[in-house]
């Protein structure tokens, strides 16, 4: 019988595939209907057919960047050390997954501005966003089919380090990313929706946050002699929920300062993930800081 | 005044154990010992006397007060 690992492996190869295929196929079709979508011409139903196989697409995208992470954890897990390598494959990886989320969003806008006959500026994020999603699908397919890079296994790890330093890598990731979308609601602040830009947008941030967070948990949960942190960990988590705890105070109080004349305003509705992913962004940066100081 | 080790010249002597085997075996991660051995953590009387009993040693013969370093 086939180990799971070798599973992982021939169904990643095979997902880096159908996800390589699937960019180049959104960059065909997207060309020949962007044109027309911009003149407001009709579009066919073959052509509008289409566009639900770009969302079957990201689908397998989706599951693409999970399994990719997913292996490149499990590879870190047992490395005698974090390289650049492996935490560059992460930060990708997860903002990857990130901008399917962005690819709907943006699909959405634009058939719903093609609808009532309004431009479609989105077109001009589309691109890009989906050159570096094929760019990482690239990536991940080359380390699916070579294996991950070369560092040396430990055959037993007691107390893990090292996704302890990816679940920090993966907050400052979220924490930036949600703090520079809550800032977006100053400049936006007329079309700034409560439901999407601050709820769904935080939960879909915090996402790749909670899957890394669930991962140490199972680790943990997996360890013989449990211990949540070994003390270099518990002191360096300590120093880092104090200078998040002065830090936060005196960010939250400069924000309500800097908005006194406008309570009301945009400031009501994202006070809550500008204060989340201010917090997630310090303390994992620094609980990195701390645990680089060796 | 801080904590001076000998923990490096110690895991050399030992059939040069590993960061890693020797973090197995007193149940504390990698990074915690090469924090120690680079002077950067003091490790706790505990921890200190399982690396000591980890290598049939007394306590002082692996860790001693340093009275001119300073801590890091």
């Amino acid at each position: 019988m086939m180990k799971p690992t070798i599973w992982q492996k021939n169904i990643s190869i095979l997902l880096g595939f159908v996800s390589i295929l699937f960019f180049v196929f959104a960059a065909f079709y997207f060309s020949k209907i962007q044109p027309k979508m911009i003149r407001f011409d009709a579009i066919t139903t073959t052509e509008e057919g289409l566009l639900n196989w770009v969302g079957v697409g990201l689908l397998f995208f989706l599951a693409f960047c999970l399994l990719s992470l997913l292996r490149t954890v499990q590879h870190l897990k047992k490395s005698s050390s974090v390289s650049f390598l492996s935490i560059a494959l992460v930060i990708m990886g997860v903002l990857a997954l990130l901008f399917v989320f962005s690819d709907v969003a943006l699909l959405g806008d634009i058939a719903k501005q093609y609808r009532h006959g309004l431009d479609q500026p989105e077109w001009m994020l589309v691109y890009p966003i989906m050159g570096f999603q094929l760019f990482v699908a690239l990536v991940f397919t080359y380390f699916h089919i070579t294996g991950f890079s070369k560092e040396t296994q430990q055959e037993f790890v007691a107390r893990d380090s090292n996704i302890y330093l990816v679940v920090q890598f993966v907050g400052v990731v979220c924490g930036l990313m949600g703090l520079v979308l809550a800032s977006l609601g100053f400049v936006y602040a007329r079309a700034w929706s409560l439901v999407v830009h601050t709820t769904m947008s935080s939960i879909i941030l915090l996402f790749p946050y909670g899957l890394a967070v669930a991962y140490w948990l199972v680790t943990k949960l997996r360890e013989e002699n449990r211990q949540w942190y070994d003390e270099k960990q518990l002191l360096d988590v300590g120093k880092s929920a104090f200078l998040t705890l002065v830090v936060s105070v005196v960010f939250m109080t400069a924000l309500f300062i800097a908005n006194y004349g406008n309570l009301s305003g945009v400031i009501s509705i994202i006070w809550l993930p500008l204060y989340l992913f201010f917090v997630l962004f310090l303390f994992s940066a620094s609980n990195l800081f701390f645990a680089g100081r060796e | 005044m801080k904590l001076g080790n000998r923990l490096r010249e110690f895991r050399f002597q030992n059939n040069q154990i590993s960061q890693q085997d020797l973090a197995n075996a007193v149940g504390v991660t990698r990074l915690t010992i090469l924090s120690i051995e680079n002077g950067r953590f003091t490790p706790s009387a505990f921890l200190a006397l399982k690396i000591a009993r980890y290598f049939n040693v007394h306590f002082e013969d692996i860790f001693y007060l340093d009275d001119e370093g300073q801590e890091k």
